[in-house]
């Protein structure tokens, strides 16, 4: 996994939802362990959309992402399609 | 009808968080009036003064509850919080569907619509926008933002009437409760101070333009030199509460609203119009039971317009005669436009307990268009126990509200 992909996710997670750092684990489910709602994931995808410079919004396999290790994989996948 | 009293203010204005800073403000005749930094940028912005709010700390306000609150929201949450602390009364009351509130602004959201377009529009690409940028702008933002942080589960709505919007919002929670729907309502306004807020009065050479560099001096309400309005930042919120539940918990009773009146003026949308202001402030008397003697002094809208000083003054002068007292508030704090009615109002309730009136700060030589009514040009020491408040909009909307002191018996 791309260290960097990592940190500019948790970035975004705790600059637009106020998280600690340290609540941030690979496992933790963006909705249960995060709180997130379907409100936060709006911005959470307009925020990871500036960040990664990548199109998100329409994606439909958001919808399968619970964990934050499901979104570095989602966000590198996505990154290497774009390259390719 | 249940009669309906008036327990707690809360305010946010240009001198600072809280009725006892705009009172302070007052006391000491200060005009918070500045002139903002970076607004030349604006082309055709002729006024280039404005009363903008040293916002507080929002960190107490849950994330989740906050994310939805723009800066008008944020403003209306701060002095609500304050009127329900002044009121005594405990959040944990508040989740019945016998609290409600009714705030309303001018403009909603300014900023936030700002920012929306300002996201959207250089390349006509909606996947920037925030799913918040709605809540924070919608035109009952301030409403839906204070339910839901303090879970009221009540009446909510919120009231679109440019200047008058706050006092609609208090005199249609006087109708809630008088009529038994509600028993305690919050109810006010909110303002944000933005270029596109004073903009809009600006381009219709209704803002003050000759002063910027010596902004202090303006607005000048009844005033020859008056030019126009200052557009003012803040927020106003009263809390509203049927009599007989305020006594049952003891509560500070600071007046009981007897009369209220709002109306159309069938004119015009932006010249005032004395004879339908007439017709609104006779229906709030006639409705409190009281007739011109009765009143201690007029709050009145006065922005410092040209034509609607001048109007109102002679408004004021027909109903109730030369020797009532009459002041404006808008020298100390500017245009608060959709907040000035509660905010306002909340100040006179202070005077009322003070038994002192202020001056209309910036009157220095009385216009020959406003004569007719005595200006207040001195602090005067007097009993309060009947104001008339009044709010002038545009669109041709008037309102008037009348408080009366409760006598220690009724207590």
């Amino acid at each position: 996994m791309d260290e960097n992909i990592i940190e500019l996710t948790n970035e975004v997670f705790m600059e637009s939802f106020e998280l600690e750092e340290e609540k941030l684990e690979p496992e933790a489910d963006i909705f249960a362990d995060l709180g997130l709602d379907s409100l936060d994931v709006v911005d959470l995808i307009v925020a990871l959309q500036e960040k990664f410079s990548v199109t998100l919004r329409d994606d439909e396999r958001i919808k399968e992402i619970s964990t934050l290790e499901d979104l570095y994989r989602f966000i590198e996948h996505l990154k290497t399609e774009t390259l390719t | 009808m249940n009669r309906v009293v008036i327990t707690g203010t809360g305010a946010v204005t240009g001198m600072g968080n809280g009725v006892d800073a705009l009172m302070e403000g007052i006391e000491n005749r200060r005009c918070a009036t500045l002139r903002m930094p970076g607004w030349e940028k604006y082309k055709g912005l002729r006024s280039l003064v404005g009363v903008p709010v040293e916002l507080p700390s929002a960190r107490h306000i849950p994330r989740k509850v906050r994310r939805s609150m723009g800066r008008l929201s944020l403003l209306a949450v701060f002095a609500a919080e304050e009127a329900l602390l002044s009121a005594g009364i405990d959040r944990t009351e508040l989740a019945s569907d016998r609290y409600g509130c009714v705030v309303g602004s001018t403009m909603g959201g300014a900023e936030a619509l700002n920012d929306t377009f300002e996201t959207m529009l250089p390349d006509h690409d909606l996947s920037k926008l925030s799913a918040m940028k709605f809540f924070q702008t919608i035109p009952h933002t301030a409403a839906m933002n204070i339910a839901q942080f303090l879970g009221l589960q009540g009446i909510v709505m919120a009231t679109a009437a440019a200047c008058a919007s706050s006092l609609q919002a208090v005199g249609t929670g006087f109708d809630l409760i008088r009529s038994g729907r509600q028993s305690v309502m919050l109810c006010g306004g909110a303002e944000e101070l933005h270029p596109t807020v004073t903009g809009s009065f600006d381009i219709l050479f209704a803002s003050s333009a000759s002063f910027n560099e010596d902004p202090q001096r303006t607005p000048r309400p009844f005033d020859t030199e008056r030019d126009g309005i200052v557009c003012g930042e803040g927020a106003g919120i009263l809390v509203l509460e049927e009599y007989e539940h305020a006594k049952r918990r003891g509560a500070p009773v600071l007046a009981e609203i007897t009369g209220y009146h709002t109306c159309g003026s069938g004119a015009h949308v932006s010249q005032a119009d004395r004879s339908s202001m007439v017709r609104c402030m006779n229906s709030a008397l006639s409705q409190a039971g009281v007739h011109a003697c009765d009143i201690d002094l007029v709050n009145a809208h006065a922005t410092a317009t040209r034509h609607g000083d001048a109007q109102e003054a002679k408004a004021v002068a027909s109903v109730l005669g030369p020797d009532v007292p009459v002041h404006s508030l808008k020298g100390y704090i500017g245009h608060t436009l959709g907040a000035s009615g509660a905010v306002e109002l909340a100040a006179v309730l202070e005077m009322m307990k003070r038994e002192t009136v202020y001056p209309t700060l910036n009157l220095e030589k009385v216009d020959e268009d406003c004569r007719g009514v005595h200006h207040v040009r001195e602090t005067i020491n007097k009993k309060l126990n009947t104001i008339l408040k009044n709010c002038f909009a545009f669109g041709g909307i008037n309102a008037s509200l009348v408080v009366r002191k409760l006598t220690t018996g009724e207590k």
